[in-house]
């Protein structure tokens, strides 16, 4: 995963405000992050960390009036700030697709999942119906749902909520996107119904070498499917590296914080080590650190300059004045 | 088993016990609901969701009682069955040994069980201040308005909200952590002894969510309570437990404490519930789903256990013959056919399946 590759998404220094409110919200505040082509990455945070506002910032999806969005994102050679009305349109599902939490609300509950993905593929595609629909048809089946045949000419309440998911991962897949985001795809389901998405779309990833960004608050989810983790907070990336490094080498207090708060292996009736406070308010973000409230290790310095990004190995950073290692 | 013993001891002493340590907090006998759905032209319905549908279950004086299952199992109609929030079609609750509608009231019932939900801005009038809301259930119950507002002073302290910054604010000037600390003061201020916390935990962040739980092992040490988590976060559930009942459609597939249950879980559902859990291990990701499919709907669920459709043991037998809760291991009682001697179940008596 070194960057020797041109990367297929390169977002500098990216911030997004929404405005209008009575206080401007900071929700994303300077991200950087390059990304290689068939990469899997997961975006770890916990809500109002930035980690959704970012992606949707991917596809240009934040209302122009409402929000201000500086830095810049290339993707695929496309300046997605640039792009408007009939170049954003193409540049969406084609180029870029996205799936999302609740598939009953992404799906339009008055047309069968057959005609919205043969929709789909015309708009994109100068192909005739009959091909669309033999199209849609294949696509049911890539995502393996039971007697697709059947489920082309359902709508979406007539489906349960797992054959819902796989409906909305064939609609992001119908024009051959190179990219496909993921905002919280699991996190609506049921544990014996998100295990079989997860593993679906590590499949579907390796099948068409697709460059994957996965939203989730979910370190389990993460580990199952992202080749690197980057974890958000307070709008900023703290910390990103391989998956494995992330896990087993955290180095910035707050995702320490994260993986030993979990109460996944610790002891019954033993107590856990929660981080204390709570995520800072974004229209009121503190100068220095935004952790720092909230961190043990933290100095006078922290709480009035912000980090910079400093290197752990060649592809492990964090943000953080302190070497968690030494500090620990 | 000495720490448990301690723990009744404890509880022991509460003047309101009645039947002793050994007595179960809750005996839950055949408790049923279904909800009719779909009426026709004459007002009849065609369909009922068995929500739940015949379950035992006995809770023990001072424990922690995890449910787990997956949407439509019963688990949040068993709580509000216990609650008495609904009416059951069946079945009766035995609260201490008393039966709760004949022995003990239902009011005298409802003061020693509260419940904390999920969502912990629905569950607050926005109109009253934390203080008021906390002061309410005990105004209700003939305290005093001064003894009323002292005790949900004390409250808020106690579940780590400072009573002169905190009293006086109303729920949308808290966040969610915060709130549900409200919730959970509510609840103590009737002095119940059993808390039914259902996805108590399950709407907060990562961070927030482990001081929550620290926090209710806290106060179920200080107050001598005793607990029904309800959850579908398994490692949550682990974390606190130490009985666990797993459900699927309605029914009970197995109960027993919590490490035997997770460390060797006897039903087929439950093992592969907790194989369903996302791994946390880079190198050792899971390769194959346990079960395919979502979980059937509760309307018209199949005959005989409800889990044979999905199931790689099922046999012809499991399709005609609704299972039974046996023993299983040292404490763990399940619904399986492989598990009755007799059932005709061409797997019985091996051991070692998955």
């Amino acid at each position: 995963m070194t960057g020797t590759a041109a990367p297929i998404i390169d977002i500098r220094d990216l911030t997004v405000t929404f405005i209008g409110g009575r206080k401007p919200v900071h929700a994303v505040n300077g991200v950087t992050l390059a990304i290689q082509p068939a990469e899997v990455l997961a975006l770890l945070g916990e809500s109002g960390s930035g980690k959704s506002v970012t992606l949707r910032s991917l596809l240009g999806l934040h209302p122009p009036g409402r929000t201000s969005i500086g830095g810049s994102i290339q993707v695929a050679g496309k300046d997605v700030m640039a792009l408007s009305g009939r170049a954003l349109a193409d540049f969406r599902g084609k180029t870029v697709s996205m799936i999302f939490q609740e598939p009953l609300l992404a799906l339009d509950p008055v047309y069968t999942v057959g005609a919205q993905i043969a929709e789909t593929i015309q708009r994109h595609e100068a192909v005739s119906r009959v091909k669309a629909r033999a199209r849609a048809l294949a696509l049911l089946q890539k995502v393996r749902i039971p007697s697709p045949e059947r489920r082309l000419d359902a709508f979406p309440h007539e489906m349960s909520g797992g054959m819902r998911q796989r409906a909305m991962i064939a609609l992001a897949l119908a024009c051959n996107p190179q990219i496909l985001l993921a905002d919280e795809p699991t996190t609506a389901l049921d544990a014996t119904v998100q295990i079989q998405i997860l593993l679906l779309l590590r499949e579907l990833q390796r099948e068409l070498g697709l460059t994957v960004i996965l939203v989730t608050h979910d370190i389990g989810v993460a580990v199952e499917v992202a080749d690197r983790v980057a974890v958000m907070y307070a709008g900023r990336i703290v910390e990103t590296g391989p998956v494995r490094e992330i896990i087993r080498n955290p180095r910035h207090p707050y995702t320490q914080g994260l993986l030993a708060s979990r109460a996944h292996g610790a002891m019954t009736g033993s107590r856990l080590d929660a981080i204390p406070g709570s995520p800072p308010d974004l229209a009121d973000l503190p100068p220095g650190c935004s952790f720092a409230p909230r961190c043990k290790h933290a100095k006078a310095t922290c709480v009035e300059t912000a980090p910079e990004i400093r290197s752990v190995t060649a592809d492990h950073w964090m943000r953080c004045m302190l070497d968690a290692e030494a500090a620990e | 088993m000495t720490e448990l013993a301690d723990m009744q001891q404890s509880v022991a002493r509460d003047p309101r016990d009645r039947g002793g340590p050994r007595q179960p907090l809750l005996s839950v006998r055949g408790l049923v609901k279904h909800f009719p759905v779909g009426k026709n032209l004459f007002g009849r319905s065609r369909n009922v969701v068995r929500a739940v549908d015949d379950v035992d279950f006995e809770l023990l004086k001072g424990e922690t009682l995890g449910i787990v299952g997956e949407s439509g199992c019963g688990k949040s109609t068993t709580a509000r069955l216990l609650m008495n929030l609904i009416e059951p079609d069946a079945g009766e609750i035995i609260f201490d040994g008393e039966v709760v509608g004949h022995d003990i009231s239902l009011r005298d019932y409802r003061r020693q069980v509260q419940m904390v939900f999920q969502d912990s801005y629905a569950s607050l009038n926005p109109r009253l201040t934390i203080e008021d809301s906390i002061a309410f259930a005990p105004r209700v119950h003939g305290v005093s308005r001064r003894e009323a507002v002292g005790r949900a002073h004390d409250l808020l302290a106690r579940v780590g909200l400072e009573p002169h910054r905190f009293a006086g604010r109303y729920p949308h000037e808290l966040s969610g952590g915060q709130r549900q600390r409200v919730n959970i003061a509510r609840a103590l201020a009737l002095e119940p002894r059993l808390v039914i916390l259902d996805e108590a935990v399950s709407a907060l962040d990562k961070s927030v969510e482990a001081q929550v739980l620290n926090l209710l092992l806290d106060l179920k040490d200080a107050f001598g309570l005793t607990y029904i988590f309800i959850s579908h976060d398994l490692n949550v559930v682990r974390f606190i437990s130490d009985r666990v009942m797993v459900m699927y459609l309605g029914k009970v597939a197995e109960i027993g404490d919590a490490e035997s249950v997770f460390a060797q879980p006897q039903h087929p559902y439950s093992a592969a519930l907790l194989a369903s859990m996302p791994a946390m291990d880079p190198d050792a990701r899971t390769e194959q789903a346990p079960l395919y499919g979502d979980p059937p709907n509760p309307i018209d669920p199949p005959p005989g256990c409800r889990f044979h459709t999905r199931c790689r043991f099922a046999d012809p037998v499991c399709s005609q013959t609704v299972p039974s809760l046996t023993p299983a291991g040292e404490t763990q009682q399940v619904a399986c056919l492989m598990r009755q001697y007799g059932s005709g179940h061409s797997c019985i008596g091996l051991e070692g399946r998955a």
